[in-house]
């Protein structure tokens, strides 16, 4: 008897505890531990997306190498709730947009880099410390 | 009839049913305890001589509560005259009472304090509406955190809609933040009891308004229900509510799907709380498959009753992180023609024999096409049939037709933004946009993810991603899935597997480590002003499962195990 009515309890407390879940987002998880830090490549691209998203921004961009391929690249930042600090938006970079990027670069030797520093079309730049 | 007490050899982790139970309650418990600090010993409260608090008249509050938070001869009652929240803030404050200060509660008795508390401590309607989300256990990115300090002290833990249900008075904030910065060691900010203080006071307009009328909604009689599951489209269909009890009511609602016509049935329980507050739960019809997001699971519903109790809206889900479910609205159901939904979101300008469903309740017989009205620039050429609950149109789209939403007006009653016309779709937006994953182990099942392929239009601005662009709703597309710098055309099932449906299954072995990967979705037909298929992406974090540990959680942000207290 007892048993059952801890068991009404539990059940009632726990009806409606979800509620006190954290949302299940993805924020700030991880270090930029694949990315290296001790150096910094520059890029002009063109922008090809722009996700405006937690755990991070990332944008797409485009990079013509030296033979005229374009090469896919993919610029990680810190999460909106950072960028948003320097007055960005998920419209600050749109599709086609002309940029000078510069970052650290991936370990692996992979297109991708942890965002330090951005000029945007506009000319304004924004240095992205620490990835924020 | 004493239930639950818990001794001191069980705080100091004596093995027993309490503490089996306290584990598996602990599960759902998770950030919420942490947050909802009501004091383990009632504290006197310095808000007592600054401002009015909110006297506590319900006998059950007095008998259990008052040893400790002591009422005084208006009937305030340290700590809890002064603060308001929502039932779910209630529920955690008495089930932290229960497992951490010991208060013996029989089931019932736990049940009225809640009751009593929603309704003469809680939120008004309007309080309550912009974080039902968190209630509703949505995907919702917050970009309502002022700064650092309110993100370390109210957000870094759990969303920020948390200590955002709560209104206190100025010093019980402070002596809440305080209390709440030793337990979870980070430093005390004053800026985050100013915010709160100033964000969500005790007293407002909006609680001293409802407070004063409110009253157990009679929600008896048939209500018109249109839902929406994300992968699996519109539903529509009729829900009857019976009372069940003072302030309890059974349902049973009947959905057909727009886009196949399959029908769902369910029964529930719901109780409400405060005059708005629906809290319930019900299970389909039919046998329970091993799908995850089979539609006859055990739902809890989570509903916001609007103060002219004529409307409702939620959300209904299940699921080890409550990610499945359907987005709900009602409305009750009248002796007027009412238009529910048109099963074609969206129309492209200067396209002909677009053939339309209107579906609805109570349409007139003899309908006729000047009797359907979408605006300007849309001619309806024919009713092709017509009941008293779906009319079936054609109509051509003028290439010059205003672009955007619009509303479908039918003899007095109006859907607004029933259908969108737009002329291209720019992008394909991913929902969720970003969310997390989890994989499974012996004790914690996977955590899934719906993914849902939605168009936009750019608005008048011509910019993407800005407030004025257009829903086009659902595209369709071919789904992929890709770990972060991944060579490309590398698999990604190691990780998980995606469906034609963008129904996304984490990998069954749990690799202990996190990836960072996009779900993707590629349009069939719709392309880029360069004739590439346009491409949607959504940032998913596939990770470990949330793990509890003797009612610890551990946060990966703080590189320690949060003390939710004693399980």
């Amino acid at each position: 008897m007892e048993k059952k009515m801890k068991n009404a309890l539990l059940t009632f407390l726990t009806a409606s505890a979800g509620f006190l879940l954290m949302p299940f987002l993805a924020e700030a998880h991880h270090g930029w531990t694949e990315f290296d830090l001790n150096h910094v490549a520059t890029y002009e691209g063109t922008v090809a997306d722009f996700h405006y998203t937690n755990p991070h921004c990332v944008v797409e961009f485009d990079v013509r190498d030296e033979k005229g391929q374009v090469q896919k690249w993919q610029g990680e930042f810190s999460n909106p709730s950072h960028l948003s600090r320097k007055g960005w938006t998920a419209a600050t970079l749109q599709p086609g947009d002309k940029i000078a990027i510069a970052g650290n670069p991936a370990k692996n030797h992979g297109p991708a880099l942890h965002v330090t520093w951005i000029r945007l079309p506009n000319g304004q730049e924004f240095q992205i410390e620490g990835g924020r | 009839m004493e239930f639950y007490r818990r001794s001191p050899a069980q705080f100091d982790g004596g093995i027993g049913s309490s503490r089996r139970l306290a584990g598996g309650l602990a599960f759902c418990t998770l950030f919420a305890v942490i947050v909802l600090s009501a004091p383990s010993l009632a504290q006197s409260s310095p808000a007592a001589g600054l401002e009015d608090g909110i006297p506590i008249t319900d006998p059950a509050v007095i008998a259990k509560c008052g040893s400790c938070h002591a009422r005084d001869a208006r009937g305030n009652m340290q700590r809890i005259s002064w603060a308001r929240t929502t039932p779910e803030g209630w529920q955690n404050v008495v089930k932290r009472m229960v497992l951490v200060n010991g208060v013996s509660l029989s089931a019932p008795e736990a049940r009225q304090i809640v009751r009593y508390l929603s309704g003469s401590h809680g939120l008004a309607p309007e309080e309550a509406k912009p974080v039902m989300y968190g209630a509703e256990r949505r995907i919702h990115e917050e970009t309502n955190i002022p700064d650092n300090n309110l993100r370390t002290a109210c957000a870094q833990c759990h969303a920020f809609a948390l200590p955002l249900s709560w209104r206190r008075s100025p010093d019980d904030w402070k002596q809440f933040v305080d209390s709440h910065a030793v337990r979870h060691m980070f430093p005390p900010s004053a800026e985050a009891v100013a915010f709160l203080a100033k964000a969500a006071p005790l007293h407002t307009p909006e609680w001293e308004a409802w407070s004063a009328r409110t009253s157990l909604p009679n929600l008896a009689g048939r209500w018109l229900v249109t839902a929406s599951m994300p992968g699996r489209g519109k539903y529509y269909g009729e829900m009857q509510v019976d009372r069940a009890g003072d302030d309890e009511f059974a349902t049973r609602v009947n959905l057909t799907s727009v886009t196949d016509g399959s029908k769902v049935l369910r029964t529930g329980r719901t109780a409400v709380y405060g005059g708005y507050a629906w809290r319930g739960r019900s299970n389909g019809a039919g046998p329970v498959s091993s799908a995850p997001d089979d539609l006859s699971s055990e739902a809890r519903e989570v509903v916001w009753i609007a103060p002219d109790h004529l409307r409702a809206e939620g959300r209904w889900f299940w699921g080890q992180y409550q990610e499945l479910g359907f987005n709900v609205q009602l409305q009750r159901a009248s002796s007027d023609p009412t238009v529910m939904i048109v099963d074609r979101p969206s129309l492209k300008a200067g396209s002909r024999g677009n053939r339309v469903r209107v579906i609805g309740y109570n349409f007139p017989a003899g309908v006729t096409p000047p009797d359907l009205d979408f605006g300007p620039g849309v001619m309806v050429r024919g009713i092709v049939s017509s009941t008293s609950v779906e009319i079936v149109a054609d109509v051509d789209i003028a290439v010059d037709a205003p672009l955007g939403k619009r509303g479908l007006a039918l003899r007095g009653s109006l859907l607004p933004g029933a259908v969108a016309i737009y002329d291209r779709v720019d992008y394909v937006k991913l929902t969720p946009e970003s969310a997390v994953a989890a994989f499974a182990d012996a004790k914690h099942p996977k955590g899934y993810l719906q993914f849902e392929a939605i168009g936009y239009q750019r608005g008048a601005d011509g910019r993407l991603h800005t407030a004025d662009d257009v829903d086009l709703g659902p595209v369709d597309v071919t789904w992929s899935f890709q770990v972060f710098h991944a060579h490309e055309g590398s698999s990604a099932d190691y990780v998980g597997r995606i469906s034609a449906s963008g129904f996304f299954t984490p990998a069954v072995e749990n690799p202990n480590l996190n990836y960072d990967c996009w779900a993707i979705a590629t349009a069939t037909s719709d392309k880029d002003q360069n004739g590439a298929p346009l491409v949607g992406k959504a940032y998913v974090v596939v990770t470990v499962p949330t793990y509890i540990f003797n009612g610890r959680r551990y946060v990966r942000e703080l590189d320690r195990w949060v003390d939710d207290g004693p399980a």
